[in-house]
């Protein structure tokens, strides 16, 4: 219509020849616009080619990269292998016999009469010939060249150190989600979490660093396997935290699993009981009942209490297993586990007072750390004169192991309650995060205590010469169809070292322990989860760096086991 | 005039197009390679990190304690056979122990000969 225009209006404006030129001119300048902007954007083009238009990067990570896991002195525990998946298009391969007979030969694995009734298969288009190939055999049928045949890449989620720290670092599942442990506590820290371990447009990732040390939890998982056996248990868990920090050097719960399965199907035998069960600690207790005491200052070093006769409270009798039938002072109590006189230390607080501790020290509370599986303590419904007695010793109520050796942690280290970690943490921003739950000297006086144990006590069959040992032992009757029953017993050790400075503290549970003949008969705490604490300190204290130390009766002790074993 | 300037524009036109398709080319080509390169370096680093698992699992210390045991009869570190730096002089014999070169092969000690 324009160009109709246009003509019409110099037909009347000029004459022909004239209105000819500007038609040239006009056609003219339509090219050169035209060739301007074809230059023009051949110039764009040329200077600033779109990026993602001239490279085509293969897109292998199609998830948020997790990241890798390590321990604390930066061994691999957990990260993503890129692995190759064979896969054939059955309709490209030309000759199906002579590609059976080579992929067979290649991958030992396949069988010959699957493979070929899924290459044989009719009108098929795709068939997985086997997932996750080790690179040898990708490169291996690489180099074969039959045609239609291919490789997918896939990532996936490997731990190398099996099943060692299986119940901390955790798994995920078939999509890589976290779905136990610290690989669920990654996912819920939610995608900006685990972007901020990753770099930006970078394939690395920041690693995440736990506290745990996998030479440590090695040497405990090795330790507890052996004791598991020896006493025929049917269960072991053992705890290393740094009280200095909170961190959790080593959580080990037997029977553990292999994290690597393909099919998570484990069994609640396999489950986490340090932080995901409830026990009766049993006399591991008495340490927070001690505490409790010399906190409120109603009795010190040197009070005694009478432990002759049983405790009766209303028809209930408290008795002692290894009575003494003796006035006993303070230290005694401790050192021989008395029952009695816990108790009696117990109610000299007052059932209100008693509470209000045990709340202090979080004992009422769930205990939450980055695992995800974390048991609620059990206490008892009413608190009654009757449970203040029974709670002094442990019975009647449960807690979290993992919980049970915090607040000791707590009460040892000079009175900082810390939430335990499984990430790395300085000492420092420890302490700021911490509670003070008991006066210093009160700490004092428990370490006095529990170096006294190791040395003359229930705990001394862990006292294992030069590293200075402290410990209390715990032999608690297993709950079985709502009464104690006699001969199933949870046994506990819970020890720390050196005590002149105490760094580390050890628990050590057997569940169920039997007795054997070399333990002449018995099966309480001191036969077999203290030795099994004292090999465990004797392997670990060298890897923590605590020099041992030898006084003149120590070099004495050892003249004379040298002796004995020249002899026998 | 006006043939010559042709002539010369369409001269400019050739060269400059030619140039222009070898850069490009040339272009194409890098750009190639950095792809190739890229995708080495995807690959690489998927070596690095499976050769970290496997070096990781290959040092457990649950195998290592296994192989310790099976091969050169290693056994759990006791408190006394740590010794403090002051004590060792003690220790130390007076005369050595392994005498090699009284025995004429001393291959360490005849490394050490030649570099001085």
């Amino acid at each position: 219509m324009s160009h109709a225009n246009a003509r019409d209006d110099e037909l009347r404006q000029g004459p022909r020849h004239l209105a000819g030129q500007n038609r040239i001119r006009l056609i003219g300048l339509c090219f050169c616009a035209a060739f301007l902007v074809i230059s023009g954007q051949l110039t764009r083009l040329t200077l600033f080619p779109k990026a993602d238009d001239s490279r085509n990067m293969p897109v292998l990570v199609d998830h948020l990269p997790r990241p890798d896991i390590t321990d604390r002195n930066g061994v691999l525990l957990a990260t993503d292998v890129a692995v190759a998946s064979l896969y054939a298009d059955p309709r490209k391969i030309i000759d199906i016999d002579e590609a059976v007979e080579l992929l067979t030969a290649t991958v030992p694995d396949l069988d010959a009469k699957a493979l070929r009734a899924k290459l044989m298969a009719p009108g098929r288009a795709f068939a997985w010939l086997k997932r996750q190939v080790t690179p040898e055999e990708r490169d291996a049928v690489y180099n074969l060249g039959i045609p239609g045949v291919g490789f997918v890449n896939e990532r996936r989620r490997v731990y190398p150190q099996g099943h060692l720290a299986s119940h901390v670092v955790g798994y995920v599942d078939r999509d890589t989600k976290g779905i136990a442990g610290i690989e669920k506590y990654l996912d819920d820290q939610g995608a900006l979490f685990t972007a901020s371990l990753a770099e930006p447009g970078e394939h690395a990732t920041q690693p995440a660093e736990m506290s745990i040390d996998i030479r440590v939890q090695a040497a405990i998982v090795d330790e507890l396997t052996t004791a598991m056996v020896k006493f025929r248990a049917i269960a072991a868990g053992g705890i290393l935290l740094d009280i200095t920090t909170g961190e959790v050097l080593a959580l080990v719960s037997l029977p553990d699993f292999n994290p690597n399965q393909e099919k998570k199907n484990f069994t609640i035998e396999q489950s986490n009981k340090m932080t995901s069960g409830v026990y009766e600690l049993g006399s591991v207790i008495k340490a927070v009942t001690f505490a409790m005491a010399f906190d409120y200052g109603t009795v010190n070093l040197s009070s005694r209490f009478d432990a002759r006769f049983p405790l009766v409270i209303g028809n209930a009798r408290i008795n002692d297993y290894h009575a003494k039938r003796a006035i006993l002072t303070v230290p005694e109590i401790f050192t021989n586990s008395s029952n009695i006189g816990t108790a009696k230390m117990a109610l000299a607080v007052g059932t209100e007072r008693h509470q209000e501790f045990l709340r202090r020290v979080g004992l009422f509370d769930r205990l939450v750390t980055e695992l995800p599986e974390s048991a609620k303590p059990l206490l008892p419904r009413r608190w009654s004169k009757l449970a203040t007695a029974t709670a002094a010793f442990g019975h009647g109520f449960a807690v979290q192991p993992l919980q049970g050796a915090a607040v000791v942690a707590g009460l040892i280290n000079g009175g900082h309650m810390m939430t335990p970690t499984f990430l790395k943490r300085s000492a420092e921003d420890a302490m700021a995060l911490s509670k003070t739950i008991v006066k210093p000297e009160t700490s004092e006086k428990l370490r006095y205590l529990f170096r006294l144990n190791a040395t003359e006590g229930t705990a001394s069959k862990a006292d294992v010469i030069g590293y200075r040992i402290g410990g209390k032992t715990g032999t608690a009757e297993k709950v079985v169809a709502g009464r104690y029953s006699k001969d199933k017993r949870l046994n506990s050790f819970i020890g720390a070292f050196p005590m002149d400075n105490p760094r580390y503290l050890l628990l050590v549970m057997l569940d169920e322990p039997k007795a054997t003949p070399e333990t002449y008969g018995f099966a309480t705490s001191g036969w077999n989860a203290v030795p099994a604490g004292g090999t465990i300190i004797e392997r670990i204290a060298p890897m923590l760096g605590v020099a041992p130390m030898f006084t003149p009766e120590d070099l004495e002790k050892l003249a004379k086991l040298d002796k004995a074993r020249k002899k026998g | 005039m006006h043939k010559f300037l042709n002539a010369i524009l369409v001269l400019t036109v050739l060269v400059s197009g030619f140039f222009l398709y070898t850069l490009e080319h040339q272009t194409r080509g890098l750009e190639r390679q950095i792809v190739k390169l890229d995708l080495g370096i995807v690959e690489e680093q998927d070596n690095v990190k499976f050769l970290n698992a496997e070096w990781s699992s290959l040092t457990r210390p649950d195998r290592l304690k296994q192989l310790a045991q099976q091969y050169i009869g290693l056994e759990t570190l006791q408190a006394r056979q740590i010794l403090k730096p002051e004590e060792l002089a003690a220790r130390v014999p007076a005369e050595p122990i392994i005498k090699l070169e009284a025995d004429g092969s001393d291959p360490i000690g005849a490394i050490i000969d030649k570099m001085q």
